[in-house]
């Protein structure tokens, strides 16, 4: 196997994700050095894509309105 | 609003770690959104548009935090001993306030703490692309940089993070 062959960054990315072609994904059967790469990103892809998201306090939508300018029938716009 | 109000606090949460600054960096977001409604340029997606407008926010903080840092020696134009120390930052105590132990608890975990470890603009585009899904495209869109400068610093982050993770592992 050439080094030609090895995946390239994005081909790494995509078999991560399940979306790598199956050609090209033969050759990690290949290439200990590939494989040993692409399992490493697939872990990491998967702890980042797990990450929790945070909720802003109760009041923030409430904080926002009061500060948003509301267009009136007079054109005029009151905060 | 309410769609929007988690990925975008998260993402600023992440960028900027201070729970409180986040929130108000993320209320600016949304005032700016909202006010500036007629702004909006459909072609745009409106999701990156409301991104990009909480990453700048998040950048512009920042970068002016950056300015603002005082050296731990004191001000440059102190001449003495003496006035190096007196101009010297106040470090705390060393105990967390309330509102600390949250953020200590909620980024805390390895992989916040390898995030917080990038440099921001690293640190937007891996959580834009592996927290928030946006394809490398949106991406370029929302940061307004070249796809290629994008894809390697993507490349660039998640490998600084696996050295970060390795070495917070061994």
């Amino acid at each position: 196997m050439t080094n030609q062959n090895h995946l390239t960054n994005d081909e790494v990315e995509l078999w991560a994700q399940g979306l790598l072609g199956a050609s090209r994904a033969l050759h990690l059967s290949d290439c200990a050095a590939c494989h040993a790469t692409a399992e490493r990103e697939r872990k990491l892809i998967i702890e980042l894509a797990q990450l929790p998201q945070f909720a802003p306090s109760s009041d923030f939508v409430g904080q926002v309105m009061h500060q948003v300018r509301v267009p009136t029938p007079s054109g005029s716009q009151l905060a | 609003m309410r769609r929007y109000e988690r990925p975008v606090f998260s993402l600023i949460y992440r960028m900027v770690r201070d729970r409180a600054l986040a929130e108000d960096l993320a209320q600016e977001t949304f005032i700016k959104v909202l006010n500036g409604i007629q702004s909006y340029k459909p072609e745009f997606k409106f999701s990156s548009w409301i991104f990009k407008i909480a990453n700048n926010a998040a950048i512009d903080h920042l970068r002016r935090r950056q300015l603002d840092t005082l050296s731990l020696d004191g001000s440059p134009s102190a001449m003495t001993p003496e006035a190096m120390s007196a101009s010297a930052p106040q470090l705390g105590t060393g105990a967390e306030s309330p509102l600390q132990e949250v953020e200590s608890r909620e980024l805390g975990g390895q992989i916040d703490r390898a995030i917080a470890r990038l440099r921001p603009e690293y640190r937007s585009c891996i959580l834009l692309r592996h927290v928030e899904g946006y394809s490398y495209e949106e991406i370029a869109d929302i940061l307004s940089l070249p796809l290629g400068t994008v894809k390697t610093y993507i490349h660039r982050a998640r490998n600084e993070l696996r050295v970060h993770l390795d070495a917070a592992r061994e």
